[in-house]
C-alpha cells in the first residue's frame, strides 16, 4: 500500500531500546491510521488496568495515508494513550510538521514506552533515533524549548513537539506542543509525556515518501481550489476563522456563559467574538498542505499585554475564557491563551476548571484563603491569568484544580458536582448541549469525555434544522456524525477542509486511491468506522468504564436553561437514557453497552477478546 | 415592524434594526419584503427566488426556521433573524 511506510520506531526510554514494529498492509487497509490503527494498537500493546501515570503507559503517535501529500489538511497527527484525567481512551489530535518529517524519517509514528533516569528528548532521523539529554530544557517553556532545539546544527526545519511545565509537573491537562501554536490539547496527554521526563520530539526526515499518483493529487487539489473559491463557506471561514463561531453559538443559545449557567452572553458581541477579534488580526495562515487559511496571527494593540501575539484565540479559547468566566477583554483572553500554550496547559480544560472555580468562589464553597488570596470572582483577568500559574506550578489549591473539574469537585463537595461540567472527568468543551440535545448524547458516550471532536451535533441541530430539543432518531445521527469524523480522523485529514471546502467524503475516496493505489468504497469507509469505535468501546470496557459512565452533570440533565432559544430546556435524565439505548443498538452494542457476538463478527473483531 | 438582523457569512454585520412592511407576519412575507428594500448582503444568503444561496440557513430567534415552521413561521416585532453560510465549528 503506497502511502504509508509500513513500520513504527519502538522506543523504550527505560532502556533506551528501539525497535521497528511493522504493519501489514492488511492492518493499514482495515484500520487506516490515526484513530483507527491507534485504536488497535493500544488496545493490543497496553497492559489492562495500566496506571496512566506509571512507565508501563506507552504514548503513541500516529500519522496517516495522507500525511506529506498535499491532500488538503492533511498536516494532523494524533496521540493515543490513556488518560490520566479519565483513566479511559486517549486521542489527541494536532497540527505539525513533525508529522510531515516522522514520517520522512521512513515512519508512520512512534511508540513510546518506559520512563527515562533523566529529562530526555527524542531526535528522529533517516538513520534511526537518540535518546538525548534534556537537563539544559527541562523547566523551559513550549515556545523556548521549541526554539532552543531548532537552534541546534540541522533542526531549523525539523518538527518539534514538546511539553511545557505543566506537563513536567503531571497536570492532568496538560497539552503538547507544536509549531509553538498548535496543541494536541485534550486529555493530558502531556503529563504522559511529562511522566515519562520526555520534553520533547524532534523530527527531520529525508526520505521520499512514495504516493501511488502524485499528479493526480495535485490535479484534485487544483479543481477543488476552484471549488473553493467561489464557496461562501470557504470564504467566510478564511476571513474569520473559528471565531465566528461564537456568534452562531450565541445567537443559538449554546454559548457557555458562567460556569455554563447561561447559554448567551451580548457583552461577547463586538469584543470577543468574530467581529472583536477580526480588528486585532494582523494576518492569516493555513496549515502546510491546505489552502484554507483559517488560522488568525493576532496582535494585542494597546494596553497592558501590547504587542502580544498569538496564533488564534480560536472559538473555544473564546468560550472558555470569555464569555464561561464573563471575561470580555480580548486581550486577556490572548494573554491568557499565550499563557496556556507556553506553559502547556489545554485551553478547555483550563477554562472550565477555573469556571469552576469562581463559581465555588461564589457560593462560599471555596475561599480566597485558600487560592493564595485570590478572589476568584467571575470577569475577574488578574485572578484569571494568576490561577492559570498556580495550576500549572500546582501552588496551594492549584495543586487540586491541575487535577481536573471532576477530583477538584470530590474535594471541595458541598454538591459541587451538580456543576462541575465533565463527562468521564473530560471538561466540556464550549457547546451547552441543553440547547441542542444531541450534543448531550455525543458528550456522554464519547470515548474520551466530554468532547466536540466526536460529533458537532449543532451541524445538524441548529444549522441542519433538525429538531434540537427532541430526542427521536438522535441516536443514528450521533453514530452517523461519529462515523464520519472516525474516518477524517483515521485517514488524519482537518475537518475543516471537510467542511468548509467543502469536501465529502467521496472525494476523500478519490484522494484516497490516488495516494494509495487502493480503491476504497464509502461502506469500506463506514466498516472501518464502526470497528473503530467498537474496539475503542471494548477498550474501555477493559479499563473497567461501564454505561454508567455515560452520564451528564446534573446541571444538564436537570437544571432548565434560563435564557436563550433553549429557556427552559434540560436534558433530562429520561431522554439521555433513550437516547443511549438508541445509539447502542445503532452501534450493535447491547443495554449495557457491550458489543453484541454478531457486532464483533461484523467488524473481525472476535479474536480481540 | 421592526425586526433585528444579524448576518454571518463573508461580511458580519450584527443586530441591525430593519423596518419591514410584509404582506404577511410569515416569514417567507418578511424576507421578501427585506429584499425589496435592498437590505444589504441579503443577496449573498437568499436569492431573488425566495431561496436559501449556498446552503444559507436562517434562525428566527435563534431556532433553524426548518425546525419550527419553516417558511411559515410567524414573524413579530421585535424578532432576530440570522441569515448565515452554513459555517460553524470549531
Amino acid at each position: 500500500m503506497k502511502g504509508i511506510c509500513g513500520k513504527l520506531l519502538d522506543v523504550d526510554l527505560a532502556s533506551g531500546r528501539t525497535k521497528e514494529i511493522g504493519i501489514a498492509d492488511e492492518t493499514a487497509a482495515k484500520y487506516l491510521g490515526g484513530r483507527g490503527l491507534g485504536a488497535r494498537l493500544l488496545f493490543d500493546l497496553l497492559p489492562a488496568k495500566t496506571d496512566p501515570l506509571s512507565s508501563e503507559n506507552i504514548l503513541i503517535f500516529l500519522t496517516g495515508p495522507f500525511t506529506g501529500s498535499m491532500v488538503p489538511g492533511s498536516s494532523k497527527f494524533v496521540v493515543v494513550t490513556k488518560s490520566p484525567l479519565t483513566g479511559g481512551w486517549c486521542d489527541s489530535y494536532s497540527s505539525g510538521r513533525i508529522s510531515l518529517e516522522i514520517k520522512k524519517a521512513g515512519y508512520d509514528g512512534l511508540v513510546i514506552r518506559g520512563r527515562a533516569n533523566h529529562p530526555c528528548y527524542l531526535q528522529i532521523s533517516d538513520k534511526g533515533v537518540e535518546i538525548r539529554e534534556a537537563d539544559r530544557i527541562w523547566g523551559k517553556d513550549s515556545f523556548e524549548t521549541e526554539t532552543t532545539l531548532k537552534g541546534l546544527e540541522g533542526n531549523g526545519s525539523a518538527g518539534v513537539s514538546s511539553i511545557g511545565p505543566a506537563g513536567e509537573n503531571l497536570c492532568s491537562y496538560a497539552c503538547i506542543n507544536s509549531d509553538f501554536y498548535r496543541q494536541a490539547g485534550r486529555g493530558g496527554v502531556g503529563a504522559v509525556m511529562g511522566y515519562k521526563r520526555l520534553k520533547a520530539i524532534v523530527a527531520k526526515g529525508g526520505k521520499k515518501v512514495e504516493y501511488h499518483d502524485h499528479k493526480r493529487v495535485v490535479e484534485l487539489n487544483r479543481a477543488n481550489y476552484e471549488r473553493a473559491k467561489v464557496s461562501q463557506v470557504f470564504q467566510a471561514r478564511s476571513k474569520y476563522g473559528t471565531p465566528l463561531t461564537l456568534n452562531f453559538t450565541h445567537t443559538g443559545g449554546i454559548l457557555p456563559t458562567k460556569n455554563f449557567q447561561f447559554g448567551t452572553w451580548e457583552k461577547a458581541l463586538g469584543k470577543i467574538d468574530s467581529v472583536g477579534v477580526y480588528k486585532s488580526v494582523k494576518a492569516h495562515r493555513s496549515c502546510q498542505s491546505c489552502f484554507v487559511h483559517c488560522s488568525l496571527i493576532t496582535e494585542v494593540a494597546e494596553g497592558k499585554y501590547k504587542g502580544t501575539t498569538l496564533e488564534g484565540p480560536e472559538y473555544e479559547t473564546l468560550g472558555m475564557f470569555g464569555s464561561n468566566l464573563l471575561i470580555d477583554s480580548l486581550p486577556t483572553i490572548i494573554q491568557a491563551n499565550v499563557l496556556c500554550d507556553k506553559l502547556g496547559l489545554d485551553t478547555i480544560s483550563t477554562g472550565n476548571v477555573i469556571g469552576f472555580a469562581m463559581e465555588c468562589f461564589e457560593k462560599g464553597l471555596l475561599t480566597a484563603r485558600q487560592m493564595d488570596g485570590l478572589e476568584m470572582k467571575f470577569g475577574d483577568d488578574e485572578a484569571c491569568l494568576a490561577a492559570i500559574e498556580m495550576i500549572v506550578h500546582r501552588r496551594g489549591f492549584g495543586d487540586i484544580l491541575a487535577q481536573g473539574v471532576r477530583e477538584t469537585a470530590r474535594r471541595i463537595g458541598g454538591g459541587s458536582d451538580r456543576f462541575a461540567m465533565q463527562v468521564k472527568g473530560l471538561e466540556f468543551p464550549a457547546y451547552d448541549p441543553r440547547g441542542a440535545f444531541g450534543s448531550g448524547l455525543s458528550y456522554a458516550v464519547s470515548p474520551r469525555g466530554a468532547c466536540h471532536r466526536r460529533a458537532w451535533p449543532p451541524a445538524k441541530e441548529i444549522l441542519g434544522g433538525v429538531p434540537p430539543f427532541t430526542i427521536e432518531g438522535k441516536g443514528e445521527m450521533i453514530r452517523g456524525l461519529y462515523a464520519e469524523n472516525c474516518i477524517f480522523h483515521s485517514l488524519l485529514v482537518c475537518d475543516m477542509p471537510a467542511k468548509f471546502i467543502p469536501l465529502p467524503l467521496d472525494d476523500y475516496a478519490i484522494y484516497f486511491e490516488a495516494v494509495t493505489g487502493l480503491s476504497i468504497s464509502q461502506a469500506d469507509f463506514q466498516t472501518m468506522a464502526g470497528r473503530t469505535e467498537t474496539l475503542i468501546r471494548m477498550f474501555n470496557n477493559r479499563e473497567g468504564f461501564t454505561r454508567a459512565d455515560d452520564t451528564l452533570p446534573y446541571r444538564t440533565l436537570k437544571e432548565p436553561l434560563p435564557d436563550g432559544p433553549g429557556k427552559g430546556q434540560c436534558v433530562g435524565e429520561e431522554n439521555l437514557r433513550r437516547m443511549i439505548d438508541d445509539f447502542y443498538s445503532c452501534q450493535g452494542w447491547d443495554a449495557a453497552g457491550i458489543p453484541t457476538e454478531a457486532t464483533l463478527r461484523k467488524y473481525d473483531l472476535k479474536n480481540t477478546l | 415592524m421592526k425586526v433585528i438582523v444579524n448576518l454571518f457569512g463573508v461580511e458580519v454585520r450584527l443586530k441591525q434594526e430593519i423596518f419591514v412592511e410584509p404582506v404577511s407576519p410569515a416569514l417567507k412575507s418578511v424576507v421578501k419584503s427585506m429584499k425589496e428594500q435592498g437590505v444589504g448582503q441579503l443577496e449573498r444568503f437568499i436569492d431573488d427566488r425566495i431561496a436559501p444561496v449556498d446552503g444559507s440557513v436562517i434562525l428566527v430567534n435563534g431556532r433553524n426556521f426548518l425546525s419550527l415552521d419553516g417558511w411559515e413561521t410567524q414573524i413579530h416585532a421585535g424578532d432576530e433573524l440570522t441569515f448565515m453560510v452554513p459555517v460553524a465549528g470549531g
